[in-house]
């Protein structure tokens, strides 16, 4: 983020050499790296990276928490049936030994299985890895290429939720970065999507049976919105009976919890569902896929340890907010703030304005922050400029100052300073 | 910031999940081996095959694999608890906590991060980007603004100016304007460039042709760049070495970029970086204050002003903020910044309040001096 060096709109430039403007170059724009990396808040920024670390640990313990799951299964599954022949009793000595080759090849394929299983296991182990060392290698010297990194990673986020898969991909992978996004987690999201949208509730139960104890936890009612909307398709059906055994099977257990809902979806039996009846109309309005499908969203985000809305989102408007000044609205604005940019400003329209404690004065003519090392000098129409600029327009005008803005003509000795605190 | 503590928890979690697997895997291998010697005992003789696997049975019982595996499993699962927590400890768990509640117009942010893309050179995910979020029209016409940056600075990688040179002639009047030095730096370059493929005649041509519309104003640089001539095979060693150095080639493509950016009425940076940069520098305070305030989420949502001061890095100072000393309160058009006889600046209202609207003199709060109030001047920043 390096802001103009340069003088610009001075023509000061005639007077600086090519050589001294080169170097000066180059000490800004150490200068502006040492600021921006300025320690505590390079601290305080990384402890934003939550969702980045949290994202991948989760995949890792699905993958363990599922592996475990088969391994356990067919364990069990191996000593019933290892009790199975030995407790049957006409079974003859080569029959015996059969079965029990079997099972030994029943393990060994246990073993296999649990081998290709601790692969990924381990390969998720190595994302989360990586993320923490990215964390950890936010150098001074490259942490605007570390700071691009970042920005790119909140675009693939924004990507990934909004369904922009070819693009998270692509920008993935043109920047290299596929290993600090989470494109493979949402993976799985995508194919309940995509099922929810051809209105097809099928992959998302099956989610929800996947993630049965973590969506209890949250109490989520993820899973009873889906055999609702279930039964609300079967009613559109005209295909009552078949509604109403599919309520006692799969509202009915919901009924000690959600109650009122449930009631009031089993009116839509009364009800057709070109019904004018606001109440119940909603209920058959397709726009419930939809809700479906944010829900859904907002389930996955929660299993997932991500922030619920994209980070794209969260940053802008904090972005917005902080740059917001009733000055960005003016037309003179410069085009470096990006609140001089029409997208920008309707987008911090409803936003609150920054708070400053301490004035801030730049100038005009540099746009650089006038401090005591630069301090602003009053001219006698009261208009304010850097002593920098005014002491390169001094020297090139013969002492004589030319307000830009009125067109005012004073000297340099007319110049007041003020002290601003 | 603890990332060591972070990656220790991490580490044990690793350590246990490689420790559960092995285990697993040496019961796994116990089992097969006492199956294996169950078969090999009863494969030759038809004897007592139950008693065998009576034995077997006893064996398997004692390996108890379920059970051997839950201490391990136990451990692990610990492990698998404690690094989220520690993430949640070390780390802001949510940051939308800082996030009002107000539906961005999806179109809008589209567009631009389509810009964005497009001026940042990546023209392929924009491209791709449009076909699946539409909004193609208001993009392409930045497209075709940058592409044209990008192959002159693409050319300038593998060391061709030609390109820039033609922009930079084209456009000499408007960087003269902007009091850019870019067209004799890029002729600065390219002059170097010849002289180093050794043709001495060719350089001095160059220069006769190239130089002499800049001999007014930079008589230095273009004395310097003709004792250049004087080393022509040798410049590495020469006085003027530092012209050789490829710096000097990035220098002048982020001085083409900059005034390719100006000219087309565009920032230099990308617009969408540097919000999300404030945004990064501006969620730790507001996350602070959410945090503190919580539970008045209500109050957040209808604030006009953020509730702290969030400060920003002087790369992102674009406007002249004044705030009274006094009263604490940003300058406006009503209540302008005001300049005391001593050189020290209040707002109008503190100054109104402090000399009873002007009746009469008062005491400068900074400075020893009498102020009069009507000797106040108003100040524009």
């Amino acid at each position: 983020m390096e802001i103009d060096p340069l003088p610009n709109g001075t023509g000061s430039a005639d007077t600086t050499s090519t050589e001294t403007t080169i170097t000066k170059t180059a000490t800004t724009a150490a200068s502006n790296t040492a600021l921006s990396s300025n320690p505590s808040q390079l601290t305080e920024s990384l402890k934003l990276e939550h969702q980045f670390l949290r994202v991948p640990f989760e995949h890792l313990k699905k993958t363990i928490r599922a592996n475990h799951r088969t391994a356990e299964k067919e364990v069990s599954a191996v000593v019933s049936s290892f009790a199975d022949v030995t407790d049957s009793n006409g079974l003859s000595n080569d029959d015996a030994v059969l079965s029990l080759t079997s099972l030994v090849s029943r393990l060994q394929g246990l073993k296999r299985k649990l081998d290709e299983g601790n692969r990924t296991e381990n390969l998720q182990a190595q994302r989360c890895r990586v993320r923490l060392d990215h964390l950890e290698s936010t150098d001074a010297e490259y942490l605007s290429v570390w700071n691009n990194v970042r920005l790119k990673r909140i675009l693939v986020d924004y990507m990934l939720r909004m369904s922009y898969y070819d693009t998270a991909m692509k920008l993935a992978q043109s920047s290299n970065i596929e290993e600090l996004v989470d494109i493979e987690v949402f993976q799985e999201a995508k194919k309940v999507i995509d099922a929810l949208r051809n209105q097809d509730v099928g992959p998302a139960l099956a989610w929800c049976a996947d993630n049965k104890s973590r969506l209890k936890k949250s109490k989520s009612k993820f899973e009873f919105q889906l055999r609702l909307q279930e039964f609300i398709e079967l009613v559109r059906a005209e295909n009552y009976m078949r509604a109403i055994l599919y309520a006692r099977r799969y509202l009915a257990p919901w009924g000690a919890t959600n109650l009122k809902e449930l009631q009031q979806v089993m009116t839509t039996l009364a009800f057709r569902s070109n019904t004018e009846c606001a109440k119940y109309k909603v209920l058959f309005d397709p726009k419930q896929w939809d809700f479906l499908v944010d829900q859904f969203k907002q389930e996955f985000y929660g299993l997932y340890g991500m922030t619920p809305e994209p980070l794209l989102n969260i940053c802008l408007q904090a972005g917005l907010s902080a740059l917001k000044t009733p000055y960005c609205y003016e037309d003179d604005c410069t085009k470096e703030d990006p609140l001089s940019q029409d997208n920008f400003r309707k987008l911090a329209m409803p936003l609150p304005y920054s708070k400053q404690h301490h004035s801030k004065l730049v100038c005009y003519i540099t746009k650089e922050l006038m401090d005591t090392e630069n301090p602003p000098q009053v001219l006698p129409n009261g208009y304010v400029y850097s002593t920098k600029a005014l002491k390169e327009m001094a020297e090139k005008n013969n002492g004589k100052i030319t307000c830009p803005r009125t067109g005012l003509v004073c000297n340099y000795s007319e110049l007041v300073k003020a002290y601003i605190s | 910031m603890e990332l060591n503590s972070l990656k220790d928890a991490f580490d044990r979690v690793a350590k246990k999940q490689k420790l559960f697997c092995s285990k697993s895997h040496e019961v796994m291998d116990q089992i097969v081996q006492e199956i294996e010697k169950a078969i090999e005992m009863m494969q030759p003789t038809t004897l007592d095959h139950k008693s065998i696997l009576a034995e077997l049975k006893k064996k398997l019982h004692e390996i108890a694999p379920l059970g051997q595996l839950e201490g391990t499993q136990k451990e692990l699962n610990i492990a698998l608890s404690k690094y989220p927590k520690a993430l949640e400890k070390a780390l802001n768990p949510d940051i939308s906590k800082a996030y009002r509640n107000i539906e961005f117009d999806s179109r809008i942010v589209n567009q631009i991060i389509t810009s964005h893309f497009y001026r940042q050179g990546l023209f392929d995910v924009g491209d791709c980007f449009i076909t699946e979020a539409g909004e193609a029209e208001a993009a392409a016409a930045t497209r075709s603004l940058f592409q044209e940056m990008y192959q002159i600075l693409e050319a300038m990688k593998s060391r061709n100016l030609e390109p820039a040179l033609k922009w930079a002639a084209e456009n000499s009047d408007k960087l003269k304007e902007n009091g850019s030095d870019l067209l004799l730096g890029l002729h600065q370059l390219q002059f170097v460039q010849i002289l180093q493929k050794g043709s001495r005649d060719e350089a001095l041509k160059y220069a006769r042709t190239n130089f002499v519309p800049f001999a007014g104003n930079h008589m230095a640089e273009i004395q310097k760049l003709m004792g250049c001539l004087l080393y022509s095979d040798r410049l590495s060693e020469s006085p003027y070495a530092h012209l050789l150095s490829p710096t000097n080639w990035d220098i002048m493509a982020e001085e083409l970029t900059r005034q390719f950016c100006k000219l087309l009425g565009q920032s230099y940076e990308s617009p969408l970086s540097v919000t999300i940069a404030a945004g990064v520098q501006g969620l730790p305070p507001l996350l602070k204050f959410m945090t503190v305030m919580a539970g008045k989420k209500q109050e957040w949502l209808s604030m006009k002003q953020l509730p702290v001061p969030v400060e920003l890095g002087k790369e992102f100072q674009f406007h002249s903020i004044f705030v009274c000393p006094v009263s604490k309160e940003q300058s406006t058009d009503d209540n302008p910044p005001m300049l005391m006889s001593c050189g020290h600046v209040l707002c109008k209202q503190s100054i109104n309040k402090m000399s009873k609207n002007g009746s009469k003199a008062f005491k400068c709060p900074y400075c020893p001096s009498d102020v009069d109030a009507a000797r106040c001047r108003q100040l524009n920043f």
